[in-house]
């Protein structure tokens, strides 16, 4: 027998016997469990009372992620050398990912140059704010561990962009910046008539014109749910599947058991999802703001 | 029939918790279908030219999270549903 075979069957074991053996000492009648709010998980409770200013659990990410941002790629483009590192290469494919990919793609070279900046950090900051989100922080203060008297929170996995305000404004930034630039670009008029596409006359006009002017709309909208919604339901799936439910059954049986979905989802979200929706957000930050400026 | 079962669902207060089943449910079949269509395609089109799997690579994640994202609006609009009451 190879090692990996091994190695699997040792897990495979492992997972069979704490089942039987959690049957075995905890029975498998479930005792409902009214105490415990799962959206209690995702509350935001403000530490510092500073009115609209408020600090809670969001802004505290919303800074950690902000300092990650500006920080590491400082750090990073000062002590560049000639022959890399393993963090460099990395960088640079994520730089040329960045300006390649997405902004280069998308829009004419002379906007590129003056855009990249902008679609680099908005790809940099949501992408370490979706990773932060995947990391356990002690930050859920509605739950205590008393370790020696000290009452520090319990550790917890959150993201801003979990929040819907947060995906919100960075979709009205990109809304504003849009559609500022295509009035620049064509004036008031022709911007609104460049929403509608080419070909459309008489009649057709009153039902395709709204349509296109509402769909203008609808851009802010799946932007926001889209980020939000992605992040948010990650972070559910994986609060119930480890644990979670059988918290809520009070069944200690369906948490060994759905243990092994959960950890597979945290890896899909860490791996996949973080990463996607950053570059998605951006994708379409860029294509809009090419958009904007041609008229089609 | 219709109209039956959502009298009964309204008297039962059973109501909220099926706005997150309908709305995640139907969401996930149509997303489903949806990133179905799409990798089956991406195989099609790397198989017929696979010198363009790079381009089609980076587009094809484009339309798997475009398409995701039906998903969760649909869970969006049940979450709203379970909220309102």
């Amino acid at each position: 027998m190879s090692k990996t075979r091994k190695i699997l069957y040792g897990v495979a074991g492992f997972y069979v016997l704490g089942l039987v053996l959690l049957a075995v000492i905890f029975g498998v009648t479930s005792v409902k469990n009214n105490s415990f709010q799962i959206q209690n998980e995702f509350k935001l409770t403000d530490w510092v009372h500073l009115g609209v200013f408020s600090i809670n659990r969001a802004v505290l990410y919303l800074f950690i992620s902000s300092i990650l941002t500006i920080v590491t790629m400082i750090w990073i483009a000062r002590r560049m050398q000639a022959r890399p590192n393993r963090v460099q290469t990395a960088v640079e494919t994520i730089y040329s990912l960045m300006r390649d990919n997405i902004t280069r793609g998308n829009m004419p070279d002379s906007m590129a140059a003056k855009w990249f900046p902008f679609l680099g950090t908005l790809f940099l900051f949501i992408w370490f704010c979706n990773l932060i989100g995947y990391l356990p922080l002690p930050t859920n203060s509605e739950e205590k561990i008393n370790i020696f008297g000290a009452h520090i929170p319990s550790f917890a996995l959150y993201a801003a962009t979990a929040n819907i305000s947060v995906p919100l404004v960075l979709a009205l930034v990109v809304f504003i910046v849009f559609n500022w630039e295509g009035i620049r670009a064509q004036g008031p008029l022709g911007y609104v008539k460049s929403l509608i596409p080419a070909g459309v006359h008489g009649p057709m006009l009153l039902l395709i014109g709204p349509l296109e002017i509402v769909s203008t709309f609808m851009r802010l909208i799946s932007l926001t749910i889209r980020l939000f919604a992605n992040i948010l339901a990650g972070h559910m799936i994986i609060l119930f599947m480890s644990g979670g439910l059988a918290v809520i059954l009070g069944l200690s049986v369906l948490g060994w058991f759905t243990l092994p979905v959960g950890i597979a989802v945290y890896l899909f979200e860490l791996g996949l999802v973080a990463t996607l929706q950053a570059f998605i957000f951006a994708t379409l930050t860029a294509i809009y703001l090419g958009g904007s400026v041609t008229h089609h | 029939m219709l109209s039956h079962i959502l009298s009964f669902a309204a008297s039962s207060g059973v109501g909220a918790g099926l706005g997150i089943g309908i709305g995640g449910g139907l969401g996930a079949v149509g997303a489903g279908v949806g990133i179905g269509i799409i990798f089956g395609k991406v195989i099609e089109a790397v198989t017929r030219q696979p010198e363009m799997r790079d381009e089609i690579t980076s587009i094809q994640w484009l339309g798997f999270a475009l398409t995701e994202a039906c998903f969760f609006y649909g869970l969006v609009a049940g979450l709203i549903s379970y909220v309102l009451k």
